[in-house]
């Protein structure tokens, strides 16, 4: 009682309340069973005087209010509840046996309670204590860690957006091309013929520039030889950030390679970010022969991809950007437009060029969103591929495989055709061409060339060939064309070889 | 008020339960006693057996002399309490 009185005007303290109620509990528990242990002893004490006498005089209780008198006769003869409405007969020395157990019964209770309850009333102090001391003395510190926000936010700060120049995108080149390599696969052995063939003309090419026979300035002929060699980093280069492609796939980069050896510096400048050193040796080369350069970077690398997927078309293509840069070239260096080829001046021209001649006639490209919008998603391989683009390109990849089909068909036509035109060298230039005005210096990205963009820069930069988008390419390589006067008789084959 | 045999034995039903209590039990158990020692010399006294409804038959002046036993303890058990009590507030 005393403990308790002491600690009942201290402030609560967390806990307290709780140990104070089992305490209670405790002493609830333990009077009752106290009662019931006094019930026990009071039987045990009538048990014992009850044999004593023959018979009792009683008060039989008659329901809760009346009483009988009456008389208790057996004295010694005892029904003891076992339990669960059980009863057992005996004599009342055995009822006070069976009561002297359960009292023992009742004292363990007994005991028990009162542990719990001392343990519970210790409890209860050393908390009270607990809030003294806590209360009194400073010597309790509060101790507490802080999370940084940096460490959550660092997950973030390590990503970085991929570089352009990136190795990552090898491998989506290898996604791309590798269904395309399937379908490539049956046409090998036409492109290994191929390679030899565009091996042949290249040098045939050479031999004639070194012999001036296009009439070409010496300098024109110098930046070609330095374009020869530096052509031949790129072909390294590309073959590094070609290394994941397929086998198949190689023998058309072979094929590719030869193009660009021919049309290194276009290529090199219109590569842009992906080979934008070797861009910076041509422009060195042709520094002498004071080319302005113009850097910039973009993500259009269309070429690969459309030498994977493609056959006749990217040949097509390939080699109307090399024409395309040679007849810049010349007229760079003689300053002749030449008279066969088209004037573009309207949008219309434009079309015109555009158009495929397929047995002298002119037969409108039926697929040109198509074909571009596969430059397009193609583009993204050497350069930054944004999710979008990726999506594209498996777009693409679809239409491809249906493309093929159909290409193969009447590439091969042409194809066969392109061996006997080879001995003819064919004076015809393609139609596609453009005039001076119809590229620009500067370059856009991903937007398909505009008219509007015709008219300034080839007089501001006569000297250099326009850099052109790789995304307008189908276009840019046609207006190019336009300034050019002489062509390579090569050239010209191929270029109506691809048509 | 149980049938009126006796008014004894209801008090010392009380007695029993309230042991404890020692103001109202002393309270109680002098009523008890009062009452028994005011009986006709032919009254029965019946005692109940705690905890049950049986009443046993009981001598009266034993009941009496019983009953001024525990009154007697009851006054002297109070009578501690109190001092106990006077000592501590005196400290």
């Amino acid at each position: 009682m005393e403990p308790r009185r002491r600690r009942s005007p201290l402030s609560p303290v967390w806990g307290r309340p709780e140990h104070e109620k089992v305490v209670t509990g405790c002493q609830e528990k333990i009077q009752h069973w106290k009662k019931v242990e006094s019930d026990y002893e009071a039987l045990q004490e009538r048990l014992q005087t009850l044999p004593d006498k023959l018979s009792y005089d009683i008060m039989v209780p008659f329901g809760p209010l009346a009483f009988m008198p009456g008389k208790l006769v057996h004295t010694n003869e005892i029904t003891v509840l076992l339990g669960d409405n059980w009863f057992s007969k005996c004599s009342a020395k055995q009822a006070i046996e069976l009561v002297e157990h359960r009292k023992k019964h009742v004292r363990k209770a007994l005991d028990d309670l009162q542990k719990v309850m001392k343990n519970f009333e210790s409890r209860a102090e050393f908390t009270e204590d607990l809030q003294k001391m806590s209360d009194a003395a400073g010597e309790y510190v509060d101790i507490r860690e802080e999370i940084d926000d940096d460490s959550i936010e660092t997950k973030g700060k390590y990503r970085t957006a991929h570089r352009p120049h990136s190795k990552p995108k090898a491998s989506n080149v290898f996604e791309v091309d590798f269904p395309a390599n399937g379908s490539d696969t049956k046409s090998m052995g036409r492109f290994q013929s191929e390679e030899e063939l565009w091996a042949r003309l290249e040098e045939l090419e050479r031999q004639e520039e070194i012999l001036g026979e296009l009439d070409r300035m010496p300098d024109a002929v110098e930046a070609n030889g330095e374009d020869a060699t530096s052509s031949e980093e790129e072909k390294d280069k590309e073959t590094d950030v070609n290394g994941t492609c397929g086998a198949g796939d190689c023998i058309t980069q072979g094929n590719f390679h030869n193009e660009v050896a021919n049309s290194d510096l276009f290529v090199g400048q219109l590569n842009g970010s992906a080979y934008y050193h070797s861009d910076d040796e041509d422009d060195r080369g042709a520094g002498d022969n004071a080319v302005p350069t113009i850097f910039f970077s973009h993500t259009v690398e269309p070429k690969r991809v459309r030498i994977n997927t493609g056959k006749n078309t990217t040949l097509k293509f390939s080699e109307k950007k090399e024409e395309a840069k040679r007849k810049r070239k010349n007229s760079s260096g003689n300053g002749h437009p030449t008279p066969e080829l088209p004037n573009i001046k309207t949008p219309a021209d434009i079309y015109r060029v555009f158009v495929d001649v397929v047995n002298g006639e002119y037969v409108p490209r039926k697929s040109i969103l198509k074909s571009r919008s596969r430059e397009n998603s193609v583009c993204s391989d050497t350069s930054e591929n944004s999710a979008a683009e990726f999506d594209d390109r498996r777009g693409v990849q679809r239409s491809i495989s249906c493309d093929e089909a159909t290409q193969s068909d009447t590439s091969e036509g042409i194809l066969e055709e392109e061996e006997e035109e080879q001995q003819q060298l064919p004076k015809k230039l393609p139609p596609s061409s453009g005039t001076a005005e119809a590229f620009s210096g500067t370059v856009i990205e991903k937007e398909p060339l505009s008219p509007s963009l015709i008219p300034h820069p080839v007089l501001a930069h006569p000297v250099l060939p326009t850099i052109l988008e790789r995304k307008s390419e189908e276009l840019l390589s046609d207006a190019p064309e336009e300034p050019i006067k002489r062509i390579s008789k090569f050239k010209a084959a191929r270029m109506q070889q691809t048509q | 008020q149980v049938p009126g045999y006796t008014k004894g034995e209801q008090k010392s039903v009380l007695f029993a339960s309230n042991k404890k209590h020692s103001v109202p039990s002393i309270k109680e158990q002098k009523v008890v006693v009062d009452e028994l020692s005011n009986l006709k010399k032919n009254r029965k006294v019946y005692k109940q057996q705690p905890n049950s409804n049986i009443f046993f038959l009981a001598d009266r002046t034993e009941t009496l002399s019983e009953c001024k036993n525990t009154l007697d303890e009851l006054k002297k058990a109070h009578q501690e309490l109190e001092n106990s009590e006077k000592a501590k507030i005196k400290k």
